[in-house]
């Protein structure tokens, strides 16, 4: 069995991340000098894997950090329609990309998911209505399609989305993210939004990406 | 299944390598090529003149900057030596009588009227320089007072380090697995190479190139202080070399983590004795103490110098290696870290670990415990 590498041989700059903004994520928060060591260790042994929950949740600590640090950067050719502003999104066809070799220390697709949504999109300026939906990539050598993410906008407090799938209802409200599987190709949606919208629009019915992964609905705001 | 971990070189024994002898300032060298020499064979001698201290008269007397030449003892050009009377004022009945020493040997060079300091200017100093090894001349090179050796070492390869090739003779400081702090570094340690335990503090570390230590072994650092003294980056291998004017090996990792027993061992065995540390490249040469070690090294020939330079090859990854029951391991990454044994088995199946990860879990015996953590947190120790 060949060797793995590590979750974070995509990146060359992990010891330029703040300990702060690590920290950020975690609860309880650990001592910063102890989270420090931590992320030299895993510079140093990048091929290790991490034995505790706590121990992982360091890692995807880490993870998001990365990719936010290889976001757009001053300078940047922001009407270059070509190219994107990260390595893991493609913003023309809006869809997110997780090497699939990311599996191997995170098998947990959700978790996995979910960094990416921090990191990524969570932020993120959203221009036009469009950027409200994402399509979940796992990228290999052939690229799978594994689910989509919806990221409706609410206005104010108190807003409560109201999701029909393959005949099933669901209600995401503001501030909380919910995971509907949809393991068909193609999935029908049906929605209504109270105080917010999706894709412009209070109410609507479509047809977006399914997968292994199924349906991120992300009704938390940045 | 196969499984692979890297295979990590740790200790290399009864090497023939060249090592250089430097003299600390300007002087002659008095070997020849080919020339076989001895640990306490002098083949240089050198003579150190620069430098000075610069002594706040005006504040350690309590008087103004004016005052303080009729207070010196000595007269500016005279020469005094540590210890000798430098400055005295005469006390009242409540207090206020101050007597000043010299800290050093030297010559009462300047003292500004303005500011009421004294710079004294250090006395030459002649400096022996002592082969320290046995082994054959191989190179003289008088322009830059460097003697090139052949002789017989055991390497040690640390993980990461810092600073330029340096010497000493070298001292442990406690156990393996001790925290070393600044009460623990004293100023006869000047010269020397310590060797710590799980991690030397900050503190310590300033202490060591206050007292003028050569170099540090240790099994950790703080992340923090590592990137101070490496130019603020954490790259590996490194890219660029530093000096902080002490020369750190680190064997294990960053926290706080006992300095394996396969180096600690070997170390032990060099209490007291001549060693060669360069931080930069993370090594460590352990001079053979026996006469016998000329033989071999008479007998070994090395590839060509280029222009005299020494540049130590070293490779501490030497590939993959199948993991099989028996071998030396050590464990790797955030859990266990440093941790060495016996391989004793592998899991034919997957294991879904406590973090959600999931990989082949062997189990290692240690010197006091069995453990088990996954293929992907071992190294095959050489």
């Amino acid at each position: 069995m060949p060797r793995l590498t590590g979750l974070f041989d995509s990146f060359d700059n992990l010891d330029q991340i703040s300990m702060e903004a690590i920290a950020s994520w975690l609860k309880p928060v650990p001592q910063l000098n102890q989270l420090e060591d931590y992320l030299a260790n895993k510079i140093l042994y990048p091929q290790a894997l991490p034995l505790t929950e706590p121990d992982m949740q360091i890692d995807l600590s880490i993870l998001r950090e990365a990719l936010r640090m290889n976001g757009p950067k001053p300078g940047f050719q922001k009407n270059n329609a070509l190219l994107g502003d990260n390595p893991f999104l493609n913003v023309t066809l809006r869809k997110i990309l997780i090497p699939v070799k990311f599996l191997n220390f995170v098998p947990d697709l959700m978790s996995l998911t979910l960094v990416f949504i921090d990191a990524l999109l969570l932020s993120r300026e959203k221009k036009d209505y469009f950027q409200d939906l994402w399509t979940i990539v796992l990228t290999d050598n052939i690229d799978e399609i594994v689910g989509s993410i919806l990221l409706p906008q609410f206005d104010g407090s108190g807003g409560v989305m109201n999701l029909e799938l393959q005949s099933k209802n669901y209600e995401i409200r503001q501030g909380n993210l919910m995971l509907v599987p949809c393991p068909k190709d193609r999935c029908e949606i049906a929605y209504k939004l109270q105080k917010g919208k999706l894709l412009g629009k209070k109410e609507n019915a479509f047809e977006i990406y399914g997968g292994k992964l199924g349906l991120v609905i992300d009704g938390r705001s940045a | 299944m196969k499984h692979l971990a890297p295979l990590r070189m740790r200790v290399e024994k009864d090497v023939i390598t060249r090592v250089a002898r430097v003299l600390v300032g300007k002087g002659v060298l008095n070997v020849s090529v080919g020339q076989q020499v001895t640990p306490p064979e002098i083949i240089g001698m050198a003579t150190i003149s620069a430098g000075f201290r610069t002594l706040d008269l005006s504040t350690l007397l309590s008087v103004s900057p004016q005052e303080v030449e009729k207070l010196l003892v000595k007269k500016i050009g005279q020469r005094i030596y540590k210890g000798e009377l430098l400055a005295f004022k005469k006390g009242w009945l409540i207090g206020g009588k101050k007597v000043l020493t010299s800290p050093t040997d030297g010559v009462l060079d300047f003292l500004n009227n303005k500011t009421g300091e004294l710079k004294i200017a250090f006395l030459p100093k002649k400096v022996n320089l002592p082969a320290g090894v046995y082994g054959i001349v191989e190179v003289v090179d008088k322009e830059r007072g460097q003697v090139i050796i052949r002789t017989q070492v055991t390497r040690i390869y640390g993980m990461f380090g810092s600073g330029r090739s340096r010497d000493g003779i070298l001292h442990i400081l406690g156990k393996k697995d001790g925290l070393i702090s600044k009460s623990a570094i004293q100023t006869e340690y000047d010269d020397c190479v310590l060797v710590g335990g799980s991690l030397f503090f900050k503190d310590a570390i300033s202490a060591c190139i206050s007292a003028g230590v050569n170099g540090i072994i240790t099994g950790g650092i703080d992340a923090k202080d590592y990137k101070g003294m490496a130019g603020g980056r954490l790259v590996f291998p490194k890219k660029l070399d530093n000096d902080i004017g002490t020369s750190i090996v680190v064997c294990e990792g960053f926290g706080s983590v006992p300095i394996g027993t396969d180096i600690f061992e070997i170390l032990s065995g060099y209490e007291g004795k001549f060693v060669f540390i360069d931080g930069n490249k993370a090594v460590i040469s352990l001079p053979s103490p026996l006469s016998s070690s000329l033989v071999k090294t008479k007998n070994t020939k090395l590839p060509e110098l280029q222009n005299n330079d020494l540049i130590l090859d070293v490779g501490q990854i030497k590939g993959d290696l199948e993991l099989k029951s028996g071998l030396k391991v050590r464990v790797v990454g955030n859990s266990y870290l440093g941790e060495q044994g016996k391989l004793v088995a592998v899991n034919d199946s997957l294991t879904l670990l406590p973090s959600g990860a999931r990989d082949y879990l062997v189990t290692v015996e240690t010197a006091r415990r069995k453990i088990q953590v996954p293929v992907a947190n071992l190294e095959i120790m050489v």
